[in-house]
């Protein structure tokens, strides 16, 4: 059971995650930002709450609708807005975009626009950090349409064979881009492929910051103590379409109104305030000032150079010579 | 020196680097009891523990990828994917994964990762497990490529490629594992990348030859000197980086450039060496770059069909001659 | 008058013939029965005089074009006249140039100035060619479809053995040194072998005074003074120029028509602000340090030598220089440069490489400190790292006046044109 700390931790950070985006949409409309935009707005629960459990030394790996996970991990959001608008202070110089960011520093082993392409790097992380020999662990975020790829099913495999510290949160939010999850996954709950691998499959409530917590919880103590890795199922919905500017054929309106009812945020907020734990003037001003640092974040990012075209193959080879010893 | 076959000089300096750093370890098909299809992990098994060589299941792409993270989070992997054919079912990772990560997140990611493979024929394997793939790595920015045709490159290159802080591809032959030659026994004995070997010095005609193609080359060029053709004969064993330099210089003196390789013609890492040197070395040039590849049909099981569609000594006599006007 | 010159049949089965040269320009004179053009047909090339007197005011088909027999290929008029009208008409015929109305269904071609004219050669071939300034007039290539290579360049060198010294003086006197019988081993063309034949050619075996002409007597002055007043020494060294080749190789990829001398001048200008000691004049009151940087480039004319000077040429940059240079060697050999453009000089390079010689010694053109004598770019084999390899090395010898500067000096100054050569990148 989490803590109070740890929920309005929680709760700071998935405001963090909706101003965020909310601020990219209204730059996104003036034309400042480019590229596809995936929206993470009415999922922030998940990020926010597996993210909760891990440190800087446990390493994520995170997908094209990155934005919560790598704010949850730590991410500056000044580098991270700057990165959405290309500049050269950005988490990547301006060279990734929305969809690219990583934080290797905290262990953001980076988002990644190929569906199901992180879930082997989250395992290759486990992988080393088992044969380090500490406690650290891996996580691979990743949809429900990611579940129906081939590193989905090879990596619960590895990783189970392997008996690697690894957490696979699945976020099912109801759409692989357009297509429905019925139409396009052979079960109902995703976790029960868990069963397939010989490792815990859960299936939570991805609005729910308590009992994605109570599954991270466990499935991350199981990892740090050698027993393998678990998969979390986490249903959600994301109130956005894929993108900005999806025509959103696939769902209604009222489909969408259905599950705003549902606000991960809200739901927190009620009962951080129903079981006295912190007040609305506490969390007002959690807040408040979490919009200031938004703010701040555009100003920065608005400000910031764009990367000198000069300099545009650097790095795409370490020049470092030879490893470290 | 030592005298040592092209899989005992690449499983020597596996050894001795993972002697020498706890970060390198071994993973891949059937590389840890049975020492990889080709034994080139042979013993690493009974000297490491199970921890450091591991049999991977059937799934290139996530061994592939847990390679990629495992560098990404501080270790050397060093992965063996049995034939590079497989490679196509590990795209995901190599190209766009290990590839793009160090550029793609603002050059602050390292993946050191060795992705070692074999290439071509020599087993009668047919159309799926007898290709050369290197121009697909050689083509994506991000990559190394390196390509050995003895066993000293094989070791010296290897050693460099596991010090190398990106990732690389490391692609054998697998007809060439039973080769032998003399390989320094120094354990910092490296090859770098980047820098070509030339084979044997000469003024009539360079010819560039990789892996498999060396040894054939070596022989068309005895043979052509008894028609008084000297041949100056450059093995880039790089792809990534890529010594046109050497081959340029050669080609200046020569006039005349003629590469071989047992990949397809099409596309092949030929038609790339070859437009640098029009592009380079435009004015000295006698005759037109020609290169020798397979033919562009599937590789055939039956000898006699195989045979005829990679390069052979023959092919490459006759490619000189022409590039001679004879 | 307008009058017609067609291209005339000589001989039964000529159907064409190729102009290779015309002896009298467009809007020049021409006499009749004088040589008007030459032609080469499948068996012989023939002179063809003209037709009439007058100006020749029209050249119809040009050199090296190739023509069907009774072509017409010029207009002889009066000065001035409009040949207009005449054009079109030759034009509008069908038929062979109009110079036979019955013939108008037969030879419609017009003049072949595409494929026939259009030599095929190998870039390196061609490359060599313009090194060696081989004639390529006639030569045919042994590559596919007739397309010179290298080796065509070569034997037709090689039929030919001679010395560098009796090629640059045939060169000079304007003789084939084919046609000249070689005495030296292996039936080597030498010097003295040229010298004999140029003499007998021109004299018959008779001795033969030529008077001098006002420059021939500037020269012979200029230069018995240079030698008795100034204390000549001089210094030699090896230079590699490949970085220089991928220089000029550079710039020609972007249009740029860059010489080595141009380079060389460069690096010389260059190294003379580094070393004013060699930029300098010995006057009796001391020696004078020249405040410019004046360049003097010898061209060879048939006449003898003139020296033009390239102003200033420390400040300016290589395509500067190289136009410079082109701009006044072209008018030096067309006569067009005043005598101003021959002063103020204060170092001389000279550059003989254009005829083979590997190096040679110049002598000093006073009141100047220094002279540059630069011989051909040719493949040496040179040590790199411990190899031998071939590299393309040019002999610099720097001839300077030891009563303004010293051995050491002298050597540190070509030693400096030396690494700016290795290493022109720096130069610009």
């Amino acid at each position: 059971m989490p803590d109070r700390d740890r929920l309005l931790r929680i709760y700071e950070t998935m405001r963090k995650i909706r101003s965020f985006e909310e601020a990219a949409v209204a730059l996104f409309e003036r034309n400042k930002l480019r590229g596809s935009v995936h929206l993470y707005i009415g999922e922030e629960a998940v990020a926010a709450s597996v993210c909760s459990a891990l440190t800087d030394k446990d390493y994520i790996t995170s997908t094209h609708r990155g934005h919560g996970h790598a704010i949850a991990k730590g991410a500056e959001l000044s580098k991270a807005m700057a990165e959405l608008m290309g500049k050269a202070a950005g988490y990547c110089k301006g060279r990734g975009g929305s969809m690219h960011i990583a934080d290797f520093e905290k262990g953001n082993l980076g988002a990644n626009a190929i569906v199901g392409g992180g879930i082997p790097i989250a395992v290759g992380g486990g992988l080393a950090e088992k044969l380090k020999g500490t406690q650290n662990i891996s996580v691979s975020f990743f949809g429900d349409g990611a579940s129906n790829q081939g590193t989905f099913h090879e990596s619960l495999n590895l990783a189970s064979v392997w008996k690697l510290p690894v957490i696979f949160i699945c976020e099912n939010n109801g759409f692989a881009i357009s297509v429905p999850v019925e139409q396009s996954t052979s079960v109902g709950d995703i976790a029960v492929r868990a069963g397939g691998y010989d490792m815990p499959g859960v299936t939570v409530d991805g609005n729910d910051v308590l009992a994605i917590c109570d599954a991270v919880d466990a499935a991350a103590a199981r990892a740090r103590g050698g027993g393998g890795p678990t998969l979390i199922e986490c249903r959600t919905y994301r109130w956005k379409g894929h993108w900005i500017g999806d025509p959103e054929v696939y769902r209604t309106k009222a489909d969408i109104a259905a599950w705003m009812e549902k606000c991960p945020i809200n739901r927190l907020r009620e009962y951080l305030i129903e079981k006295k734990m912190s007040s609305a003037g506490e969390l007002d001003a959690i807040e408040a000032g979490v919009q200031k640092a938004v703010d701040e974040a555009v100003r920065f990012a608005e400000d910031s150079p764009d990367p000198d075209p000069a300099f545009v193959m650097d790095d795409v080879y370490c020049e470092a010579g030879g490893s470290n010893r | 020196m030592s005298i040592k076959t092209y899989a005992q000089a690449i499983r020597d300096v596996l050894a001795q680097e993972m002697r020498k750093d706890p970060r390198v370890f071994v993973m891949g098909e059937d590389i840890a009891e049975q020492g990889g299809v080709f034994g080139c992990t042979k013993g690493l098994l009974a000297e490491f523990g199970p921890e450091r060589v591991r049999n991977t299941p059937i799934s290139e792409n996530t061994f592939v990828g847990a390679g990629v993270g495992a560098a990404c989070a501080g270790m050397r992997p060093v992965v063996e994917l049995t034939y590079v054919d497989f490679a196509y079912l590990a795209m995901d990772q190599l190209l766009n994964q290990a590839a793009k990560i160090r550029y793609m997140f603002g050059g602050k990611a390292k993946v050191p990762l060795v992705v070692r493979t074999q290439e071509g024929i020599g087993r009668g394997n047919a159309g799926q497990h007898s290709q050369s793939l290197e121009a697909f790595f050689m083509h994506i920015p991000g990559l190394k490529v390196a390509c050995p045709s003895s066993a000293a490159d094989a070791a010296g290159l290897l050693r460099t490629a596991i010090l190398d802080e990106n990732p690389v591809v490391f692609v054998e032959h697998k007809a060439l594992y039973a080769s032998k030659c003399e390989v320094p026994d120094n354990e910092d004995f490296s090859v770098p990348f980047g820098r070509a070997n030339v084979l044997r010095a000469g003024k009539d005609v360079t010819l560039v030859a990789t892996q498999y193609c060396v040894p054939k080359a070596v022989e068309a060029a005895k043979l052509l000197e008894s028609e008084e053709i000297d041949i100056e004969l450059i093995d880039p064993r790089t792809l990534v980086p890529l010594d046109i330099d050497t081959i340029i210089r050669s080609v200046e003196k020569t006039g005349r450039a003629v590469i071989v390789h047992e990949a397809h013609k099409t596309g092949g890492i030929g038609a790339e060496i070859a437009s640098q040197i029009t592009e380079k070395a435009f004015a000295y040039l006698d005759a037109p770059p020609e290169r020798v590849g397979a033919k562009q049909c599937t590789l055939p099981f039956n000898l006699g069909l195989e045979n005829a569609v990679i390069p052979q000594v023959n092919d490459i006599v006759n490619a000189v001659r022409k590039a001679l006007y004879l | 008058m307008l009058q017609r010159v067609i291209l005339p049949k000589q001989g039964l089965q000529m159907t064409e013939g190729t102009i290779t040269r015309w002896l009298v320009g467009e809007g020049q004179a021409c006499v009749k029965d004088q040589p008007l053009f030459e032609m080469e047909t499948d068996k012989f090339t023939v002179a063809i005089d003209a037709p009439e007197s007058g100006t020749l005011l029209k050249i119809i088909a040009a050199e090296g074009d190739t023509v069907p027999v009774a072509y017409t290929i010029g207009i002889i008029g009066n000065p001035g006249e409009d040949v207009g009208q005449l054009l079109e008409q030759i034009k509008a015929e069908p038929a062979a140039g109009g110079a036979s109305a019955g013939n108008e269904a037969e030879n419609p071609a017009p003049p072949r100035a595409g494929r026939d004219s259009r030599r095929f050669i190998s870039p390196r071939a061609e490359r060599i060619a313009k090194e060696k300034g081989a004639k390529l007039d006639g030569l045919q290539g042994t590559g596919p479809h007739g397309m010179i290579v290298e080796r065509d360049i070569l034997s037709l060198e090689s039929t030919v053995k001679a010395t560098p010294l009796a090629k640059k003086i045939a060169a000079i006197s304007g003789e084939d040194i084919s046609r000249i019988p070689g005495t030296g081993s292996h039936g080597k063309v030498t010097s003295r072998d040229v010298e004999s034949f140029c003499a007998k050619e021109k004299s018959g075996g008779r001795d033969t005074l030529v008077p001098f002409t006002g420059m021939r007597r500037v020269i012979a002055g200029r230069m018995s003074a240079s030698l008795q007043t100034a204390a000549q020494t001089y210094h030699r060294v090896c230079v590699n120029m490949a970085q220089a080749a991928r220089l000029r190789m550079a710039r020609a990829g972007r249009g740029e028509k860059i010489s080595v001398n141009d380079i060389i001048v460069l690096a010389v200008s260059r190294a003379l602000k580094l070393h004013p000691i060699m930029n300098a004049e010995f006057t009796k009151d001391g020696i004078l340090l020249k405040g410019s940087v004046n360049i003097g480039i010898a061209v060879a004319l048939d006449e003898g030598l003139v020296v033009p000077v390239i102003r200033d040429a420390d400040l300016m940059d290589l395509t500067g220089i190289a136009l410079a240079s082109k701009s006044l060697s072209e008018k030096a050999r067309s006569g067009a440069l005043d005598t101003a453009a021959y002063e103020g000089g204060t170092f001389t390079v000279s550059n003989l490489g254009m005829f083979g010689l590997d190096e040679f010694v110049a002598i000093i053109n006073p009141p100047e400190a220094g002279i540059l004598a630069v011989g051909r770019i040719g493949e040496k084999p040179v040590a790199v790292n411990g190899e031998i390899c071939a590299a393309p090395v040019m002999t610099l010898t720097l001839t300077y006046d030891h009563r303004i500067v010293d051995g050491a000096p002298a050597a540190k100054f070509l030693t400096c044109i030396k690494e700016y050569l290795e290493d022109p990148y720096l130069l610009i």
